[in-house]
């Protein structure tokens, strides 16, 4: 009977996808803020591209990465949500009473938001691809992308889940993603790094890992396969990776604990 | 491993505020039978039955579910029992057969043993119309009876409920009763219940624990709970509430080996031989022109022993403070 690792953490995701596929409003808005972002500023800014700063790239590919990462920050924000509402309604309690693995019932909510970011960042990028959208790197750049979205999705997923697990309240959850707007905003977003003109923004930016991964994005999209520029995004997921899953690890314990 | 429960000096301190919700609490429950832990609001039930079902640890003592401790071997404990707790509840957007399938598949069934049992479960809880819908559309009364269902999937040897039916309306309540029953008498399933309602441990348990600010204060079938504060019970009120509290001092001098207690406008006795008893008193408060208004005989229900247990509890202590 029970506690098998694999067969409950595939109970639980495939539960997940479930409820959340049953609740169109928790992705629905996200995708279309993401689809909007692309459209947008597509539409208002790519003028600028003309900009010799810009050396001649497309506006589209280089903005198509502050879409993708806000799909991918909203759906991994989504395994957070449906932890809290877990916890809420008393069915965590339900799941941690019965021979089901703890780190399952953990992972599960997780996957489940993982997979959710894959297919929002491919729509994504499938809409872009409609606007007119060329990749210098060709399909492996666009895997290359998705890998990067997912690794930063995960390192967001670590940060929501341990705030739900931490607090078990959808307010306190609702409020750890405004952590969104300066994590997108406070970059690169609109302009590469030498045209941004407030100092504090400068410094903003290069604090900020989200600038490491739109530039390592960018550089699959617009310039080509060069490694150590593909490689700061990697290394950013990589350190952020380590911080977030470690706080949702150690939050997880508490939650799952009988203190 | 067996369908028995014991605990020994199970004591529960919660860091937070530092409150004792347990106190030193022992005691066993038997292969098939049906025990009630009954007790107001914050006495430390719902405390016991977390620890019992490994939701939190205990701070110091010993508890063995279904053979297992429950500190050191939580896994196996939670094979054996079902557990419904205030605490536990469901996702409100699966539909009432999905729970209880994905209940049945994280207990090891496989997919068409789970179907199975899901159908059975629903047909025994009387769920099947609803089946299909979400359980966020259900009423409480089909919460509860899910809630039932769910806690049943794994055959359990030990069934755990934390007031299960708490605000529920007569009928769903009778309906729970029923199945409780049906389960401890067919299946034999070991009952363990938490209630407020006397009424309920009253007519459902063998045998009931009284737990009253963390402690257990009195243990026994309901009929030895009955005789153990007396057969029958005399409830008088007075024409002039003013004379309540002397009259009781009064009659306590007088019959020295029966418990009278005062409660609001009404004095409570508690008497061996109720008719005998009941000429006596009569003739001890005309001599001291007590005037009575009102006086009854009744055997004690399980809310008079309650109302007695806590009331000499806070008069003791009271006494002590003194």
């Amino acid at each position: 009977m029970g506690n098998n690792l694999w067969k409950d953490t595939w109970l639980m995701t495939v539960r997940n996808i479930k409820t959340t596929l049953r609740n169109p409003f928790s992705f629905i808005p996200n995708l279309i803020i993401s689809a909007f972002f692309l459209l947008v500023y597509e539409g208002g800014l790519s003028g600028i591209s003309q900009l010799p700063t810009f050396e001649g790239a497309n506006y589209l590919a280089f903005i198509l990465p502050v879409s993708i990462v806000s799909a991918a920050i909203g759906g991994a924000g989504g395994a957070g949500q449906s932890i809290v509402k877990d916890i809420e309604n008393g069915f965590f309690s339900r799941l941690l009473l019965t021979p089901a693995s703890r780190l399952a019932i953990v992972l599960g909510p997780i996957i489940a938001g993982m997979l959710q970011l894959v297919v929002q960042t491919l729509l994504i990028i499938g809409i872009a691809f409609l606007l007119g959208l060329e990749v210098v790197t060709g399909f492996g750049g666009i895997l290359f992308v998705l890998l990067i979205a997912v690794g930063w999705g995960l390192a967001f997923a670590g940060y929501s889940a341990g705030v739900a697990l931490r607090t078990g309240n959808a307010q306190a959850a609702q409020a750890g993603t405004f952590i969104f707007f300066p994590l997108i905003f406070l970059s690169t977003t609109f302009v590469p790094y030498d045209l941004i003109e407030a100092q504090w923004l400068k410094i903003a930016a290069t604090i900020n890992p989200t600038t490491y991964i739109f530039e390592s994005m960018r550089t699959a999209l617009i310039d080509g396969w060069v490694f150590w520029d593909l490689m700061q995004g990697v290394f950013a997921i990589l350190i952020v990776c380590t911080i977030t899953i470690t706080f949702a690890a150690v939050s997880a314990k508490k939650a799952v604990s009988r203190g | 491993m067996n369908g028995k429960i014991v605990v020994e000096h199970l004591t529960k301190t919660f860091k937070k505020g530092n409150v004792q919700a347990v106190k030193d609490v022992s005691f066993e429950v038997e292969e098939g039978e049906f025990f009630a832990f009954l007790g107001p609001n914050g006495a430390g039930k719902s405390t016991t039955v977390q620890i019992l079902t490994t939701l939190i640890n205990a701070t110091s003592g010993k508890a063995e579910v279904a053979g297992h401790d429950v500190i050191r071997e939580p896994e196996k404990v939670r094979r054996y029992i079902g557990v419904a707790l205030q605490e536990t509840g469901v996702d409100p957007d699966l539909t009432g057969r999905e729970m209880i399938e994905l209940q049945a598949n994280i207990f090891g069934f496989r997919k068409e043993e789970g179907k199975k049992r899901a159908q059975e479960l629903l047909e025994i809880v009387q769920l099947t119309e609803a089946a299909e819908r979400r359980i966020g559309n259900y009423s409480g009364g089909m919460r509860r009876r899910l809630d039932l269902a769910l806690t049943l999937v794994n055959e359990p040897k030990i069934l755990f409920l934390d007031e299960p039916t708490t605000g529920l309306d007569p009928s769903n309540r009778m309906a729970i009763w029923e199945e409780l029953r049906r389960l401890n008498e067919e299946v034999g399933t070991t009952i363990f219940l938490t209630t407020q309602y006397l009424e309920e441990a009253d007519s459902l348990a063998h045998r009931i624990s009284i737990i009253n600010d963390g402690e257990i204060v009195a243990t026994g079938t309901p009929k030895e709970l009955k005789a153990q504060i007396g057969n029958d019970l005399i409830t008088l009120t007075l024409k002039d509430e003013n004379q309540q509290a002397e009259a009781v001092e009064y009659l306590r001098g007088q019959m020295a080996d029966v418990d009278v207690i005062s409660r609001h406008n009404k004095v409570l006795i508690y008497v061996e031989e109720g008719t005998k008893q009941l000429l006596e008193v009569v003739r001890l408060f005309d001599q001291e022109g007590y005037e009575i208004e009102d006086i009854q005989l009744s055997s004690p229900t399980l809310d008079d022993i309650f109302l007695k247990i806590t009331s000499e509890k806070k008069e003791g202590v009271r006494a002590d403070g003194e």
